[in-house]
């Protein structure tokens, strides 16, 4: 798999999961992306760490100092799994895995080379020294526990945006 | 005394079941959906065989070696920062839990889903301790407050329907009625969000336990798992001793084979994987995590006959496809697992004298073997255990007093053909003892039988 294959096959399967998914190119893209996907007027956590976080974060009128306060998390993740349309986040680094699950809207960047292909390669790179906290996550929060229905927004996110930058 | 004084109430529970339209309506729409959505979710897997063949002998080599991967773990999961305790029974696990709270004041608990915690009925003893246990997954949050029992390890509420959740909440909630489950879970979401924050302690089970790292992997959708273990600073976590795997490099196979098998997705919204407890410089992890690993008769099992129903992974599969589950839903069986693995484990767990009525609750048709992922031979053991309810004398005398006497007749040529003629000479007297119902039913003996007209 080339790399526009592995993004392409990750935004599709994400897409199947009913993430909405967005592909960008360059830094004036991703900051055009945000803004179309982020209320303008909503408190926003955005931890600034990462070079995207940090060419994001001005962005935001509303700054969300703790993100259970936040409606919206937006956030550089640790990388993503084309061939389930996965997100991985990740405690490395003192990143608070829980930020992108208490607000009901999470907005996840990442990176287009930190995309692996498969379940196996995330395993391979990751399972000799695990961080304390490890979460795949695909689609936004859901239930059937009704009637086999589907609902989203349980307990997490009910709106999953993932850029590809 | 009796066996059937002490037994669960498997045909009287059936008989009342068959008769609840309510319940047969949702069990079928229920089943009938898991299998489409099964079936689509496994069509683009390639070599499905070959993985499930993998999977498989990753838990044959689990159950062959458990208690050095036990050991193995215990020693992974210490180094990595955990506190793991090991139940021998039921009674140990709850009064274990019970202390690690008590000792540290907690009393406000928020749970995630665990069968092995129904299993030893480890919600009970903590009230009865005076603390306020809340289930937070949406399907055992709905029966918590109904005060019933999950009837599916994966939807534990399949029994019941909108409505009767839509009152539900209605009425002890004071949320307006609604039959809309998008509306309902939003009710739940709110009232469950407050409970998370202000929670002493959260408690969950684990999917899997990884003995080289000594991590747990827990596989959820609604995000109360993430809860419950992430929010919380101290977490404990309730599983049974075969959930090990060696490496969390065998994770891939079953992320592939559970989330499908179980509810035909290709994986699960999240999978939590924990590994011991915050360490310095980490914002996420709980300051203190205590592992509790449950024996209650698995040491046992496992020197028996039908141990290779530690392999299972409690994906559900096997009760979706079972036509006896199917039609008498998961109450019928009466404790913690229904359906084929249930009826197994529920027998090996409680003992034949408690669980005979069960090794009965299937058709042998072998549905269950076709869809279990990690190839559990279930009809093989539902045999087994029907073989050693037979030897325990805990089948009906009438029923083996029959079977000896065909026995012996079918051992001998002479016997046999003694019995074909007296069969025709004796069969209006046969339906008339045995009524309609039995004799009335069956076809007469031929009148020349098909041995002769062979031979």
């Amino acid at each position: 798999m080339n790399g526009a294959e592995r993004v392409h096959l990750f935004l599709e399967n994400a897409a199947k999961a009913a993430a909405d998914t967005h592909s960008v190119s360059e830094p004036g893209g991703l900051l055009s992306a945000l803004g179309r996907i982020v209320a303008i007027d909503s408190p926003v956590y955005c931890p600034g760490v990462t070079e995207l976080e940090k060419a994001a974060a001005p962005l935001f009128a509303v700054r969300a100092a703790d993100y259970a306060a936040a409606a919206v998390t937006v956030e550089e993740v640790f990388g993503a799994i084309a061939e389930t349309g996965t997100l991985v986040c990740s405690s490395e680094g003192g990143r608070a895995v829980q930020a992108g699950l208490l607000p009901a809207h999470h907005v996840a960047i990442v990176r287009r080379d930190r995309i692996f292909d498969t379940l196996d390669d995330l395993f391979a790179a990751v399972a000799s020294v695990p961080p304390t906290n490890l979460t795949l996550v695909t689609g936004p929060s859901r239930t059937a526990d009704i009637e086999l229905t589907l609902a989203i927004g349980v307990h997490g996110p009910e709106k999953l945006d993932i850029i590809v930058a | 005394m009796s066996p059937e004084q002490t037994s669960l109430a498997f045909r009287e529970n059936t008989v009342r079941a068959l008769k609840d339209p309510a319940l047969r309506a949702a069990m079928k729409q229920a089943t009938d959906t898991f299998g489409t959505k099964r079936a689509d979710a496994f069509a683009p897997v390639a070599d499905l065989e070959a993985l499930r063949d993998r999977a498989s002998a990753i838990r044959d080599d689990v159950q062959a070696n458990l208690p050095m991967y036990v050991d193995r773990f215990v020693a992974s999961a210490t180094r990595a920062g955990a506190t793991v305790h090991r139940a021998v029974d039921a009674a140990a696990a709850r009064e274990i839990i019970r202390k690690i709270l008590a000792d540290r004041g907690a009393h406000r608990i928020v749970k995630g889903k665990s069968m092995v915690s129904e299993e030893v009925d480890l919600n009970s003893h903590l009230e009865a301790a005076g603390m306020e246990v809340v289930e937070t997954d949406l399907g055992e949050y709905i029966i918590q407050m109904e005060g019933e029992t999950p009837s599916h390890i994966i939807v534990p509420a399949i029994h019941k329907n909108r409505r009767q959740v839509g009152k539900l909440f209605a009425d002890r909630l004071g949320a307006p009625y609604s039959d809309d489950p998008q509306v309902l879970t939003k009710i739940a979401r709110k009232a469950l969000r407050e409970k998370f924050l202000s929670a002493d302690a959260g408690i969950s089970g684990a999917n899997f336990a990884a003995t080289d790292t000594g991590s747990l992997v827990l596989l959820t959708n609604e995000g109360n798992g993430r809860m419950v273990t992430s929010v919380p600073k101290l977490h404990v976590a309730i599983l049974s001793v075969e959930k090990m795997l060696p490496s969390l490099t065998d994770l891939p196979a079953f992320l592939r084979l559970l989330p499908r098998s179980a509810t035909g997705q290709t994986i699960t919204s999240y999978v939590s994987i924990i590994t011991g407890t915050r360490k310095a410089g980490d914002a996420t992890g709980a300051k203190e995590l205590h592992i509790v690993l449950v024996d209650n008769g698995r040491t046992e099992i496992l020197a028996g006959e039908s141990r290779d129903i530690l392999k299972c992974i409690r994906c559900g599969a096997c009760m979706n496809v079972c036509p006896v589950y199917r039609t008498v839903g998961g109450h019928s069986y009466g404790w913690t697992y229904p359906g084929p693995m249930g009826l197994i484990l529920t027998t090996l767990l409680t003992g034949m004298k408690k669980s005979h009525p069960l090794v009965d609750a299937s058709t042998l048709c072998g549905a269950c073997v076709e869809v279990c992922p990690v190839r559990v031979p279930l009809v093989d053991l539902i045999l087994g255990l029907r073989r050693r309810k037979v030897r325990e004398r805990f089948s009906d005398p009438r029923e083996r007093r029959g079977m000896e006497a065909f026995g012996k007749a079918a051992a001998s040529p002479a016997l046999f053909a003694l019995g074909q003629r007296l069969a025709g000479a004796f069969w209006p007297v046969v339906r008339a003892l045995g009524g309609k119902d039995v004799a009335g039913r069956m076809p007469a003996p031929a009148k020349t039988p098909l041995r002769r007209r062979l031979s």
